[in-house]
């Protein structure tokens, strides 16, 4: 670790403050509660000295300086209110309104714009230009992003923060001098780029604006309620901006949540989905072999009397549950299969093999590294997966590790990713072969290509040379190959730290909840008579010593009389026929959904429940940060999953006796190994850490069968079933273009 | 890809590629070539060069974009670049252009309907002592009136091109005037002056012997400090003192610039050093660099000087294969490469920081300091960087000794200086002086007095960024700490005389549409403030003023003033609020007569 900054003493407007020794003045300012206005000046990107809004006096220097590019040096004497720097920060503010339009009125910006508020503050209250303003009309950079040349104050970031940021660099400065344009990289004056918004957002004036929102309403007429992000699994907090049970807007802009500000297209705009004219909000029963609809009495009596009608064979009944429910709904369904219905059946889409990470760190919590980590690592180790695409935060957060704190990325890797820019070393394996590059690592010889070879065991040689990576991995490594990537990184220098990497934003929770036909929540085995003793007192109820049927198990024929899915997708996702045969045929095919997919379209009954951000309760990141979501709309005639299932099991006369999510969330803190966390922590909207560790697995519990953990791999433009359900997502050209493109 | 390429572009291209550390470099160069090839910037050209130069296309675009020779549409087959600021202005720029447009007929930038001709008012093409000048494509036509440029129209249309007048304009070839005392310029107008043989017969490369195979680094170092030499690019600053900052333990590698970007209205003094005596400057170069231990040099310059240019290459090559340049250089076993790297239009390109930026292939933005060029520079690494006639008298000091460069001038202004009288004089010229030399002088006797018997009203003393002095500050002696004295600035030597006629409204106005248009438009106060006083000052002048604008002319130049990122916006702000102080009266004028009083007597300007 490096040694702390020492710190120097200097004087502020007559006041003495201490600030770290390498710090510029403009920060050492605001620690202290100082203010010095700037634009272009934005922490953690390159410096401009652009805006000369922050000018200030300095003892011993003739001219004024900027504060952004002064470092602090001892003795310093620095005064930021005197008449002379009032003077400047209004002369610049006069200079930049002679070409900006006074549109504030109609402008999407007006009453959260930084030169509104700076004007209000430092400006004159009257124009003296009498000249003719400079002009060219707005472009449609994108679908999403527009320009309007004559707000743009040239501060530079949305350019910056394109190129250093997202390491896109989308955006250039077009002509020169007063003519000076931010200009789009294609040639027709459009973009083509990952399509974040984080330009539109960094925009300190109305200059970037996007069609989602444009001319929709003000900020002041909207609540802003920080939830998770219901798309990927990086758990981004997004701010979504309702007004009258409609969400108009994502974003971040008070930094706070894992993320800070960074969003990608799904966290600031897919939001869309739950707008979206298709959602269902009724239940649909099938008769005369039609999908109609129903009312819920009818729609949940059919369930229920259907279950009953199939309770005697209770292993002969599956459920699927989902990457995107709740961690109190996942641990609902599954205590719902385990001890209404009776059966360990009860599986998911396995985007990551958490229980093998789990079983590998051996009892260790401190291994697991959070999504911030990345951001300030000396190293990183990423095997398979493709971050930008999969986890915009995480490769966001490993890019500024490398721009700002030097951190080393090495990555072995398929294909082509485009973080291959940010690494110190890359190796490039044939697809499939991550297990075996892995092998490699360890040093036994494999089959892998002699150059191949090589460059791994330059790739170890490199990495032994570091101290505390952090090593990143994707579904291409599972069960076994797990344990060998952590037998790998433990023998490294230092103290090495793991993160799996799963699709969705609730994939973890499925795991850690136990949605698993094998694990108990918290990754207790089944087999194991203590742990199942446990839960047996807990929730009152015997329950099955077997394993029970895994997700592809369930669809072989005959397995199943009753199939139940909650939120999920398995035709798409195991790209199964469109036909219940392919699903083993059952009798009885229950579909939890927002929208008709093709699974529900072959279900006895779809009930219609409600998105992430309409509902309360808890998502659990890839990285194991838990977070709360926040209700952000009414639901509109439909139902939670959680109501659903706690209705249901009155209805079969075995009641749950969990009222609401939180009651649920408490037995969960209580009971779940690893989410023993702050309730304060969580309640004030931050990310509570969560580390569930098992150290009695035994082998065959993670001995993960192929073809149960895969990722879907999406890419920044979908989101399995509710990216086919997002407008913005549909509308943007980069959709459709070959990844490697980007 | 639809790109047509000639077989020599693309040999041209390869060679670019290769003769940078770093590939980006050639960019700029590689457009110019490429739009004289294609006639101008295609989106196809730059999707090419960004697949040559590993850039992304949106970093060619924003690049071409910042250049102004750089075209998105093709010109006509004879481009005419008229320029107006200062000089050409006092001289009738205007009534060429005005004739130039005329007959052309279509709007600026636009060719003419068979592809002949288009047309554009350009900035100080450094032909001030030429004035008023036009460039055709590359070509230099001085000394024009309206009646002239209508004449080589004609010769062009039918096909006929009239021989362009690109040597040495303005100076007095071989015929000094006893006043000068000529140190840098001894070699002009000697037959073949620009080729080897004639620089070795005349002391040539002697001082490089001296430097390489007699002397430490240090005491090059100690020399040139001794010799009082000052930076002629504009800021005076002690050139020993630059080349001793660079640090002696860096390991990375040192960079050599001469910077020969010459674009400050008024100075043209450079371009006849390049191109009468190439070698001088080139000898310069390496013996900086084995001042400092660099290995490379770069001469920047501006890309108006095509011919320059070519006259430069040839020399290099020249000196290459005499072993001047390259390895193991007269034996001495110190190395030096010379590269000669051609701007695409860009004022601001003249300033240090901005310089290396362009020349590393990006948009010509001033880079923040500290740290300084000599610390961090090209590259990152540290470079020293000077003006062309600074380098070009280091051999000179090199071997006549530092103590009588100084003894030419007064104390702590060592040498002799070109001069560019320019404007209403007889006989406008570069001349070379000593230090401190008298401004009355300088125009009365050595520029042969005020043209036509008119009396001087103003003049600018070095160049268009500084305060202008008037006729009663003649007395001046012309050196760096005089000139401060007299509340301006010596500058780059480019001195404009304004006789009694002259509006100086109009002057304001003509100096804050060239920064306007340099501006690079980086910083708010410079970006936003030259438009404004720009606009301002044509609607003043234009009869358009109110009262509080006088005032106002000098509060936005005095708000602009020290608080740009770099020193365009004082360049600007300076001559403006000397010119409200010092004729305010005319101000005055031009709201009592409700349009610009000179304008009669304006029209008649010229010839």
């Amino acid at each position: 670790m490096p040694e702390p900054p020492k710190s120097v003493q200097l004087s502020v407007d007559g006041r003495t403050i201490e600030a770290p020794a390498d710090s510029l003045l403009i920060e050492a300012c605001k620690s202290v509660g100082i203010e010095v206005p700037s634009f272009c000046y934005y922490p953690g990107l390159s410096l401009q000295a652009a805006c000369r809004m922050c000018l200030v006096e300095i003892e011993k220097t003739p001219k004024l300086q900027t504060a952004c590019t002064v470092i602090v040096q001892p003795g310093m004497v620095v005064r930021t209110a005197t008449p002379q720097v009032h003077d400047a920060r209004k002369a610049m503010l006069e200079f930049l309104l002679t070409n900006h339009p006074l549109d504030c009125p109609v402008c999407d910006k007006g009453g959260e714009c930084e030169l509104q508020d700076m004007v209000f503050r430092y400006g004159a209250a009257e124009s003296r230009f009498l000249e003719e303003k400079e002009h060219q009309p707005e472009q449609k950079f994108s679908p999403v992003v527009y320009f309007d040349y004559p707000r743009c104050i040239l501060c530079f970031r949305c350019v910056r923060v394109c190129d250093e940021g997202m390491d896109v660099k989308a955006l250039g400065v077009g002509q020169r001098g007063v003519r000076s344009t931010i200009l789009p990289n294609r040639p027709d004056g459009t973009l083509e780029c990952e399509e974040c918004g984080m330009c539109i957002d960094i925009c300190p004036v109305g200059a970037l604006t996007s069609d989602a929102y444009r001319y929709k309403t003000r900020p002041w007429e909207m609540e802003f309620v920080g939830t998770p992000c219901a798309h990927c699994g990086d758990g981004c907090k997004t701010t979504l901006n309702v007004r009258n049970n409609e969400i108009l807007r994502g974003n971040n802009r008070d930094k706070t949540g894992i993320n800070g500000e960074f969003l990608c297209l799904k966290g600031r705009y897919a939001f869309d989905y739950v707008h979206h004219p298709e959602r269902l909000r009724r239940p649909l029963l099938r008769r005369a072999a039609r999908l109609e609809e129903a009312t819920w009495d009818e729609a949940l009596d059919f369930v229920a009397r259907r279950l009953k009608e199939l309770a005697g064979d209770p292993g002969r009944i599956g459920f699927l549950g989902s990457n995107r429910t709740t961690n109190e709904e996942n641990y609902l369904l599954q205590r719902f299969a385990r001890t209404v219905v009776g059966t360990n059946n009860v599986d998911h889409h396995r985007t990551a093999d958490y229980a093998a990470l789990v079983a590998a760190l051996a009892g260790d919590a401190t291994r697991y590294a959070a999504s911030g980590d990345l951001a300030r690592a000396q190293a990183v180790l990423l095997v398979g997966n493709d971050p930008t695409h999969n986890h915009p935060l995480l490769a966001w957060n490993i890019r500024a590790g490398v721009r700002l704190w030097g951190t080393r990325l090495y990555a072995v890797n398929a294909r082509d990713i485009k973080l291959r820019r940010q690494a110190t070393r890359f190796v490039q394996v044939p697809a499939g072969q991550e297990a075996a590059a892995v092998e490699t690592l360890l040093g036994s010889a494999g089959n892998l290509p002699a150059e191949v070879q090589k460059a791994l065991g330059e790739l170890r040689a490199a990495l032994e040379k570091e101290s505390g990576v952090i090593v990143v991995f994707g579904a291409e490594l599972y069960g076994g190959a797990v344990a060998r990537l952590v037998e790998f990184g433990n023998r490294l220098p230092g103290h090495t730290r793991y993160i799996a990497l799963g699709d969705y934003s609730n994939s973890r929770g499925a795991a850690d909840l136990g949605v698993l036909p094998h694990l108990l929540p918290g990754y207790a085995p089944v087999a194991n008579a203590d742990a199942r003793r446990r839960w047996e007192q807990l929730w009152n109820a015997s329950l099955p010593a077997l394993a029970g049927l895994n997700a592809r198990q369930m669809f072989e024929p005959g397995r199943l009389r009753g199939l139940y899915v909650v939120g999920a997708n398995p035709i798409k996702t195991f790209g199964r026929a469109n036909t219940r045969e392919a699903l083993g045929a059952p009798e009885l095919l229950v579909v939890h959904e927002l929208f008709l997919t093709e699974t529900a379209q072959l279900a006895d009954v779809v009930l219609p429940v409600a998105a992430a951000y309409e509902k309360e309760g808890t998502f659990t990141n890839t990285c194991g940060e838990l977070q709360r979501l926040r209700r952000a709309l009414d639901p509109v005639d439909v139902r939670t999953d959680f109501d659903i299932l706690r209705l249901l099991s009155h209805a079969l006369e075995k009641p749950i006796p969990l009222r609401t999510p939180e009651a649920a969330l408490e037995e969960i803190r209580r009971e779940v190994s690893g989410y023993q966390v702050s309730l304060a922590t969580l309640l004030t909207g931050e990310a509570a850490r969560t580390a569930p560790v098992d150290g009695r697995l035994p082998k065959e519990a993670v001995a993960t069968p192929a073809g149960l953990v895969f990722s879907s791999d999406d890419s920044l433009f979908t989101s399995g079933t509710l990216g086919r359900f997002s407008r913005v997502l549909d509308s943007v050209h980069e959709r459709k273009l070959p990844r490697s493109q980007l | 890809m639809a790109l047509q390429l000639s077989p020599q572009l693309r040999q041209r291209f390869e060679q670019l590629k290769k003769r940078y550390p770093v590939r980006r470099s050639a960019l700029v160069p590689m457009l110019l070539y490429a739009q004289d090839e294609l006639g101008y910037v295609s989106p196809d050209l730059i999707a090419y060069l960004a697949e040559e130069l590993h850039l992304r296309r949106v970093q060619v675009d924003e690049t071409a974009a910042y250049y102004s020779m750089l075209r998105r549409q093709p010109a006509g087959k004879h481009h005419l670049q008229v320029c107006t600021n200062v000089a050409c202005m006092l001289r009738g720029g205007y009534a060429v252009l005005e004739q130039v447009r005329q007959r052309c007929g279509v709007p600026p930038k636009t060719p003419t309907a068979d592809g002949v001709f288009s047309y554009e008012e350009v900035e100080c093409l450094g032909a001030c002592t030429g004035a008023p000048a036009m460039q055709v494509n590359y070509d230099y036509y001085e000394n024009l009136d309206a009646r002239q440029a209508g004449e080589l129209m004609n010769q062009l249309r039918a096909g006929k091109k009239p021989a362009p007048v690109p040597y040495a304009s303005g100076t007095q070839l071989g015929e000094p005037h006893p006043a000068e005392v000529r140190v840098l310029t001894r070699r002009f107008g000697l037959p073949d002056s620009t080729s080897l043989d004639t620089y070795l017969k005349h002391d040539g490369y002697q001082a490089l012997d001296k430097a390489l195979k007699q002397m430490t680094p240090e005491q090059i170092i100690q020399e040139v400090k001794r010799s009082n030499l000052r930076g002629r690019g504009g800021a005076g600053f002690p050139a020993g003192m630059k080349w001793s900052f660079v640090p002696k333990d860096s390991p990375k590698p040192k960079y050599i610039i001469a910077n020969a970007d010459e674009s400050e209205p008024g100075t043209c003094k450079d371009r006849p050093l390049m191109e009468l005596d190439p070698h001088q400057l080139i000898e310069g170069m390496i013996i900086a660099g084995r001042a400092v231990n660099a290995h490379q040099g770069f001469i920047y310059i501006r890309g108006e000087y095509r011919y320059v240019l070519e006259i430069l290459e040839r020399a290099i090559t020249e000196a290459y294969e005499r072993g001047y340049l390259g390895k193991n250089i007269l034996g001495s076993g110190f190395d030096f490469d010379l590269v000669a790297h051609s701007g695409a239009g860009a004022y601001e390109c003249g300033e240090e920081s901005a310089l290396m930026e362009s020349l590393e292939g990006k948009r010509g933005y001033p880079r923040i300091r500290p740290p300084f060029p000599a610390v961090v520079g090209l590259y990152g690494c540290p470079t020293v960087i000077n003006n062309v006639e600074t380098l070009s008298s280091v051999p000179a000091i090199i071997l006549k000794g530092g103590e009588w460069y100084a003894g030419l001038g007064p104390p702590k202004n060592g040498g002799t200086r070109l001069f560019c009288v320019s404007g209403h004089v007889n006989k406008p010229g570069i001349y070379e002086l000593p230090m401190g030399f008298p401004l009355r002088r300088m125009i009365e006797e050595v520029a042969g007095g005020m043209r036509n018997g008119k009396k001087c009203k103003a003049v600018i003393p070095g160049g268009s960024s500084t305060p202008v002095l008037t006729a009663a500050q003649l007395d001046t002696p012309m050196d760096f700490d005089s000139v401060a004295k007299a509340g301006s600035m010596l500058g780059s030597g480019g001195v404009m005389v304004m006789d009694e006629d002259t509006c100086m409204v109009d002057v304001a106005r003509r100096i804050m549409h060239f920064y306007a248009h340099e501006s690079c438009g980086w910083c708010i106060p410079c970006r936003e403030g030259t438009t404004w006083l720009r606009k301002m000052l044509e609607r003043f002048h234009a009869g358009g003023g109110r009262r509080e604008d006088i005032a106002q002319i000098s509060e936005l130049a005095k708000n602009m003033l020290g608080k740009t990122f770099c020193p365009l916006g004082d360049a600007a702000a300076m001559p403006t609020i000397s010119i409200v102080e010092k004729f305010r009266d005319e101000f005055e004028e031009h709201l009592r007569a409700g349009d610009c009083p000179y304008a009669r007597a304006a029209a008649g300007v010229g010839r």
